[in-house]
């Protein structure tokens, strides 16, 4: 009988990924790839103290192909490691507790433990005895052999004598020749067993030049003063079986013994709905009978004489929840929703949960499907088994009180905030490399200019230039530390420590759980997404601003019917600045040709103007064929059905799934996975594995290829960056409602806009030049009047102290009280109780709050100096002359509002122009809209918005305003590169060229653009 | 008493297909490997000019204790250290 020697075998046991913060030099799949190439049939990610990768890690190993092992490398008191690896849920929840408790005793970035930590908790856990750091290897090292034996046995004791290994390290490091063999002295002596692994810290041996340069990053330091904190050679890398036996050839069984581990760490993650926590139902109901008895409840509100066929629609959508267990999970958002509402914090759903008639009853959604043809199966059906997906869109101004009252309702134990990962970018990565090489910061920054300028990376003469240029590039978007996600929630019933690992947040008293929404998302742990709206904010407030009814009743409600013809008019004719989604450049530019009539063009509205149908080119086709001015058409008839909806063309994200299952025969799974494929940054090999499967399955129906690669070419520059139609739908709720208040209280509107600023599109200074266009009067920021915000004052909007910088909470508090009590007689009175810093008395002067007295800004300026002047102890008296200042020009009146505010109430900058601009023929925004197509003018305007959108192909979109409107100017590449000067320099602008009009809307093509010169 | 040479002196090597030292040459002289008691690989200062070098501490049947190093980069050995 022949004997084949079996070819070597070895599963590496310890390795870091980039998510050993500044440490570990490779991502997660980059190691999995490896190790699947190199043979290897098992890989542990054993990252410091953290499982931030380990959902990545489980995606990229079952992409491989190889066997993950979960775990981690523990920093103990005393800076020793120890490595831990799970070998069942049990050890899941000891490492998830240990890492968590080791966070939080730690200031923040750093975890430590005390041995007597370890105690109780080493249930299902492997440790080995870990690097040269680990305890037992350290005290070999300085020849402390009682030490290193009372180490050991500590741990044999705490985690079974089966349960600890001595680990075996080969770097090719001179200590080894003495270290290795005192280890498996010791090992034999305490009948422990001997494993090998090689400590990784970068799939290949070319990324060690990345893993200096962290090292550095980390101590804030050099290359060449590194010398001591980096590694000696290259040694740290993913190894083959041969390279690892060949190295421990004279420990073989150190080797074997690392399939003996991997085959026991067979773990896995299993986390879902059983995670959340109970909803204390009354009277110990079960869930599913609580949710169906509000939905009973909700129904005559809803739906007054409900018909059999909506109860029927409960019905059954109820009972799809109660199979997929979901109704305690829907009972815990109502609830979430129910406290917003009954507290009048503004708040809805979005996302898929618009499908759903069940979320419509319980408030969840602000969108009755049944009317707006939503259907439910795209939120659930009984073949999909996905995780639901209600966000939550709360009044941003509010939005904590909903988390502080999550918190109190669950506990601070179960309740965290995903984390996200703050990651390199191209300029950071470029900035910290530089450093670490040493280079000098000019070096760096002519770097980062080329960067900022071209992608073109030119080969440098200089290595140090080529090794910035590729370090960096390999650096860009690995994580560099943590934040906490807006609003992402992870509510557990047990205890979250035991689930997954926690630690404490920037933000004081907040604690983030170790993954981010992307990976919540991966392993299924439910998170709710409680985010904050500035457009749900500005609505309430803009409520309370209606002035009561001829009844003295106020307006309690905005609308939730959605059909009113003047509403619709005003959207249609572009009338949209500070209208939710609508109010865009782009979306100005569409508006008045789609000419929308109803809610769900609505919808249609802001699902176009988004990069996935932008890119994709769907916009124009979409709008022609509604137009009926180009007929509507399919790649195939077998996609009629997903498109028809959208004469034709893809616009909505779930159409993705819906052509991938038509024409190719995607399973919804399939299509979820392709869909995400297409909108990740750097998927390309995913998108061709996609695109190889697309083709097949076409062809399987009988699709030809050309036609299938068209589609799937389509699909590929749609990108997946659109909105779902759910989504687009509660978005559209949105749009609706600040529109009517736009149509009919229009200093509401505006008063709620400008307190919840920033937001949108525009700035507040123009939306007050808009708000005086439509006939409002804007009223100054006045000491005697002006509240604490905006507020409506004799119908139109009188501006408050929040746009007065610099004034502050305090003094605007004070102010207010004082003056409730008597009015300001002087300035020497106001200072004296209201005691504002100077620079905020100054920008009220300026601001002209302090007009009321009749006296001229300067002279009150004047007088101001000379308080201050009065100040110091001395009892010197300052006479105050009564000099004679000549006011200020209109021009640097207006300046100097503008600079004190930010914004300006009176005449807008482009007035004082005016005669200048017509003794030479040039055009304001009025002017421009009575030209024809093709004729060559002259058009001055203060650039407001200067966009060149990624999807744009280098033109640049500039946004003129005078006093009577705005005006569009389209920037060809060229044009732009040769005025680029003159646009960065200035904000007053003259644009010629020629006029350009399709369907109502107007835009100059320019040539050339020139800085108009200062007046005085 | 130990002779450095911090530049190496240049040796002919025999090495064995694990690439370890069986016998070297130097001044004229062969020295067989009687026993290699420490090996160490050392990359370092790879952004201003590489070394990267196997090392090996070792003594011969001639009764030399030496430290020799192949130059990983050129593919040269050299001796560095002689202990006397």
């Amino acid at each position: 009988m022949s004997h084949q020697p079996s070819p070597p075998a070895y599963a590496e046991l310890h390795c870091h990924s980039c998510f050993s913060l500044l440490d570990g030099a490779s991502a997660p799949a980059d190691l999995a790839a490896q190790a699947a190439a190199l043979g290897l049939p098992a890989l542990a990610l054993t990252d410091h103290d953290a499982v931030y990768g380990t959902p990545r890690f489980l995606r990229a190993a079952q992409a491989a192909g190889i066997q993950p092992i979960l775990g981690a490398e523990l920093t103990l008191a005393g800076g020793y490691h120890l490595t831990l690896l799970v070998e069942n849920e049990a050890g899941w929840h000891n490492l998830c507790y240990l890492i968590s408790r080791a966070r939080h005793t730690a200031p923040k970035g750093e975890a430590l433990l005390t041995p007597d930590e370890l105690i109780g908790c080493s249930g299902g856990l492997i440790a080995l005895s870990g690097c040269r750091q680990g305890e037992v290897a350290a005290a070999l090292r300085r020849d402390d052999r009682p030490a290193a034996l009372a180490a050991a046995r500590r741990y044999r004791e705490l985690f079974g004598p089966a349960n600890f290994y001595i680990e075996l390290q080969r770097h090719r490091r001179p200590e080894e020749a003495y270290l290795i063999p005192r280890l498996t002295a010791l090992a034999s002596y305490l009948g422990l067993e001997c494993v090998a692994t090689n400590n990784v810290h970068y799939a290949t041996p070319d990324r060690r030049r990345l893993q200096d340069v962290l090292v550095c990053i980390r101590h804030h330091t050099t290359l060449d003063q590194a010398v001591h904190l980096c590694r000696p050679n290259s040694e740290y890398y993913l190894k083959s079986p041969g390279q690892m036996a060949a190295l421990f050839a004279g420990q073989p069984a150190a080797v074997a013994n690392t399939l003996r581990l991997a085959e026991r760490c067979r773990f896995q993650l299993n986390y879902g709905l059983q995670d959340l926590p109970h909803f204390p139902t009354p009277h110990g109901m079960s869930a599913a009978a609580y949710l169906r008895r509000l939905c009973t409840e909700a129904l005559p509100a809803r739906y007054p004489g409900a018909a059999a066929a909506v109860r029927r629609q409960m019905i059954y959508e109820l009972e799809v929840i109660e199979r997929a267990g979901l109704s305690n999970y829907f009972l815990l958002v109502w609830d979430m929703v129910r406290f917003a509402l009954a507290a009048g914090i503004g708040c809805q759903g979005r996302g898929s949960a618009a499908n759903s008639l069940v979320a419509y009853l319980l408030g969840i959604s602000p969108i009755d499907p049944l009317v707006h043809d939503l259907v439910f199966e795209r939120f659930l059906s009984s073949e999909r088994q996905a995780a639901p997906d209600i966000d939550l869109d709360f009044d941003a101004a509010r939005r904590e009180e909903v988390i502080q009252y999550i918190y109190e309702r669950y506990g601070a134990a179960h309740t965290a905030m995903a984390c996200t990962f703050v990651t390199f970018q191209r300029r950071s990565a470029l900035r910290d490399v530089g450093k670490a090489l040493g280079l000098a910061p000019e070096v760096v920054a002519a770097a980062l200019a080329a960067a900022a300028e071209t992608d073109e990376t030119e080969k440098e003469a200089s290595s140090s230039l080529a090794y910035l240029q590729e370090l960096a590039g390999q650096l860009t978007d690995f994580p560099r530390h943590l934040g906490i996600h807006a609003g992402g929630m992870v509510i557990t019933g047990r205890p979250l420590m035991g689930r997954v690992p926690t630690e404490p947040a920037t933000m004081p008293e907040r604690v983030v759980v170790q993954w981010d929404k992307e990976a919540l998302e991966e392993v299924g742990l439910v998170k709710i997404d409680i985010l904050g709206l500035r457009m749900l904010s500005a609505l309430s407030e803009a409520l309370t601003h209606i002035p009561a009814d001829a009844d003295g009743q106020p307006v309690a409600a905005l609308p939730t019917t959605f059909d009113d013809p003047a509403v619709y008019a005003m959207i249609s004719r572009a009338d949209t600045i500070g209208v939710f989604q609508v109010e865009s450049r782009a979306q100005a530019q569409m508006l008045p040709r789609l000419q929308p009539r109803s809610f769900a063009d609505l919808v249609v509205a802001i699902s176009l103007i988004r990069p996935g149908p932008i890119q994709g080119n769907m916009v124009h086709p979409y709008l022609r064929r509604r137009l009926g001015v180009e007929p509507v058409s399919y790649a195939h008839p077998l996609l009629e059905g997903a498109l028809a909806e959208t004469l034709g063309v893809i616009l909505f994200q779930e159409q993705v799934l819906k052509v991938a299952r038509d024409l190719a025969g995607f399973s919804p799974g399939q299509g979820e996975q392709l869909r995400r494929a297409l909108g990740a940054k750097r998927a390309t090999a995913a998108i061709e594995q996609f695109r190889q499967a697309f083709l097949a399955g076409a062809a399987a129906k009988g699709v030809s290829e050309t036609t299938a690669a068209a589609v799937f070419e389509q699909l590929k520059a749609f990108g997946g960056y659109a909105f779902a139609k759910s989504h687009a739908a509660a978005f559209a709720v949105l749009v609706y409602q600040s529109a009517w208040l736009k149509q009919y209280h229009l200093a509401a509107f505006y008063t709620g806009l400008l307190n919840n600023q920033p937001m949108g599109f525009w700035n507040a200074a123009v939306l007050v030049n808009e708000a005086r266009r439509q006939g409002l009067t804007v009223q100054p920021v006045d000491i005697a009047a002006s509240q604490a915000g905006c507020v409506v004052e004799e119908g139109g909007v009188r501006l408050g102290f929040n746009y007065v910088k610099g004034l502050g909470v305090e003094t605007t508090a004070r102010l207010l009280a004082t003056r409730a009590q008597t009015p300001f007689a002087s300035l020497a009175d106001f200072q004296r109780r209201v005691r504002p810093s100077r620079r905020a008395a100054e920008r009220l002067i300026l601001a002209g709050a302090m007009d009321g007295w009749g006296l001229p800004r300067r002279q009150l300026l004047w007088e101001l100096g000379s308080l201050y002047l009065g100040e110091p102890e001395l009892e010197l008296v300052f006479p105050t002359p009564a000099v004679d200042l000549p006011p200020l020009t209109a021009v640097a009146a207006m300046l100097a509002e503008q600079e004190a505010l930010g914004l300006s109430t009176g005449e807008h900058i482009m007035s004082f122009y005016q005669l200048w601009l017509a003794a030479r023929g040039i055009l304001g925004s009025r002017q421009l809209t009575a030209c024809a197509a093709g004729q060559f003018v002259q058009l001055a305007g203060l650039l407001v918005v200067h966009q060149a959108p990624p999807t744009a192909n280098g033109f640049h979109f500039l946004t003129l305003e005078d006093g009577d409107g705005l005006s569009n100017v389209i920037v060809r590449p060229a044009v732009y590169t040769r005025c680029a000067p003159a646009i960065r320099a200035a904000p007053l602008l003259v644009a010629a060229g020629v006029v350009q009009r399709q369907d109502g809307v107007v835009n100059l093509l320019a040539e050339r653009i020139t800085a108009l010169p200062e007046v005085s | 008493m130990t002779w450095l040479w911090p530049q190496g002196q240049p040796i002919v090597v025999v090495a064995n297909d694990r690439a370890d030292p069986v016998q070297f040459t130097w001044q004229g002289g062969a020295h067989r490997v009687s026993g290699i008691t420490r090996h160490w690989r050392v990359d370092l200062g790879w952004w201003q000019g590489r070394v990267w070098r196997d090392y090996f501490k070792l003594s011969t049947d001639t009764g030399l204790l030496v430290i020799i190093y192949r130059d990983l980069t050129q593919n040269e050995w050299y001796l560095q250290r002689l202990y006397d």
